[in-house]
């Protein structure tokens, strides 16, 4: 990435953890990252609303490459799930600014935030499409259904896990046993203790 | 002369007014009696016209008072806390109709498989077609975003989960209908916030193919007693048995569990 665009998004963004999504200006982030409100119109021409939408796409971005790492070096589907849920899980509720925000402006956030997990959705699909593969599919499911199935769970687990702990690695098994595998690889085996 | 009389029925810790219905929310475009129907339910009813038409900022409580026909002054009278409780009001209302809808389809359904189905392409259907929702997407969808994340969303899904849980009780033990439910609401909240390409919720039998696909064999899955063997596999040879899932059960390299 260009380095005076990641300087104003990191800009941004520091501005965004002090004063919050409808309080920062192009004016602010300029200042943080030292450069002229041109410069920032430059590279953002749409102001004010284009900064806030790119800074929560990089940050969304920046969630799933953390993902991406934690997980890629699996070498199952249910290894990927488990690893996934417990660390998305975790790093979502452990993301100060992300909690601050959905405390005091959800209704600036979740928009933005709905859109980009829409795109995620097929980034995450795209992602599990070969460990479908390598496994072979329950009979009657086709890989991207599936894939896209599994992906929207995923997303729907780590946002609002319901009754379900995902601190906690049983339940995670359970939990990827059951309403994530068991349907797209087909009947599994007794549950492993 | 058409009326709503609503009336209570209690579920759990959960209270709810069932409510007549009208076709998909629209809200009733009737000649009501003025002197008959109580203000209160004009001045509800008066509400979800407005919001259906122009979305909830831009709806007055003269607009509200003005669809009931009755003085803002009588609103205010009714409801002195003014349009939030309007507003909380009508949702309470649209709510215990979606759920009234829901009740009226999951009571009718003969098996699991037909439960799921009608209580999920009910519930797609409620709110796909909803007059006032379809508004609020289009023009102010932070209002209804907002409830369908995060921890809003897990209040959602409790609520939804108290609600459905009874209906799955003639197939499944308590525990297991309660996760079922919540599993469904979540599966039917994913695809009307996120539509996917060819997925129509609206459509039973599209609902049909996701409940026997992904549903029905989450659900036999969390049947077999848990702490089997676990090494000598089914009995019978699964038809195509995955291979990796009997290995790496540990979580070697996850930093720190969260407790």
């Amino acid at each position: 990435m260009d380095g005076a665009r990641q300087r104003i998004l990191e800009a941004t963004y520091a501005c965004v953890a002090r004063w919050g999504l409808s309080k920062t200006t192009v004016e602010d982030a300029a200042r943080e990252a030292g450069l002229s409100r041109a410069t920032v119109y430059r590279y953002f021409p749409g102001g004010r609303d284009e900064l806030i939408d790119a800074v929560v796409s990089w940050q969304f971005l920046l969630f799933f490459v953390s993902l991406y790492e934690e997980v890629h070096g699996a070498t199952s589907l249910e290894e990927v799930l488990d690893r996934g849920l417990v660390f998305a899980r975790r790093a979502l509720v452990e993301h100060e600014v992300l909690q601050k925000m959905l405390e005091t402006e959800p209704e600036v956030l979740m928009p933005k935030l709905t859109v980009e997990s829409n795109r995620t959705v097929g980034l995450i699909a795209g992602f599990l499409v070969p460990y479908l593969h390598e496994h072979g599919m329950a009979e009657g499911v086709e890989i991207h259904e599936a894939a896209d199935f599994l992906a929207r769970m995923i997303l729907s687990y780590i946002s609002s896990p319901g009754h379900w702990d995902l601190g906690d690695p049983e339940q995670v098994a359970t939990l990827v046993r059951t309403e994530l595998l068991a349907g797209v690889l087909g009947e599994l085996g007794p549950a492993v203790p | 002369m058409r009326h709503l009389e609503p009336y209570c029925l209690i579920v759990g810790a959960v209270r709810l007014e069932l409510v007549r219905d009208t076709p998909s929310g629209e809200p009733l475009e009737r000649e009501c009696d003025v002197a008959v129907t109580p203000v209160r339910v004009r001045v509800v009813d008066g509400a979800l016209s407005c919001i259906a038409r122009q979305g909830v900022a831009k709806t007055t409580l003269d607009d509200v008072a003005h669809a009931a026909r009755c003085s803002r002054a009588t609103v205010y009278r009714v409801f002195p806390g003014g349009k939030d409780a309007v507003l909380g009001a009508v949702v309470d209302t649209e709510v215990s109709r979606f759920f009234s809808a829901l009740a009226v389809r999951m009571g009718a359904a003969t098996d699991l498989e037909d439960v799921l189905v009608a209580g999920m392409t009910e519930a797609a259907t409620r709110v796909t077609e909803h007059r006032a929702v379809k508004n609020l997407l289009a023009h102010e969808p932070e209002l209804v975003l907002s409830q369908l994340a995060f921890a809003r969303m897990d209040e959602v899904l409790a609520v939804t989960c108290a609600f459905t849980t009874p209906f799955l009780g003639r197939w499944l033990d308590q525990a297991e209908s309660k996760r079922v439910a919540e599993w469904a609401a979540r599966i039917v909240v994913s695809y009307l916030v996120c539509p996917a390409d060819g997925v129509d919720l609206t459509d039973a039998a599209q609902v049909r193919r996701l409940v026997r696909l992904f549903v029905l064999p989450g659900i036999r899955a969390l049947q077999v007693p848990q702490g089997a063997d676990g090494s000598s596999g089914p009995a019978k040879p699964a038809p195509r048995a995955p291979r990796s899932l009997q290995s790496k059960r540990s979580l070697p390299t996850t930093k720190g569990e969260a407790s």
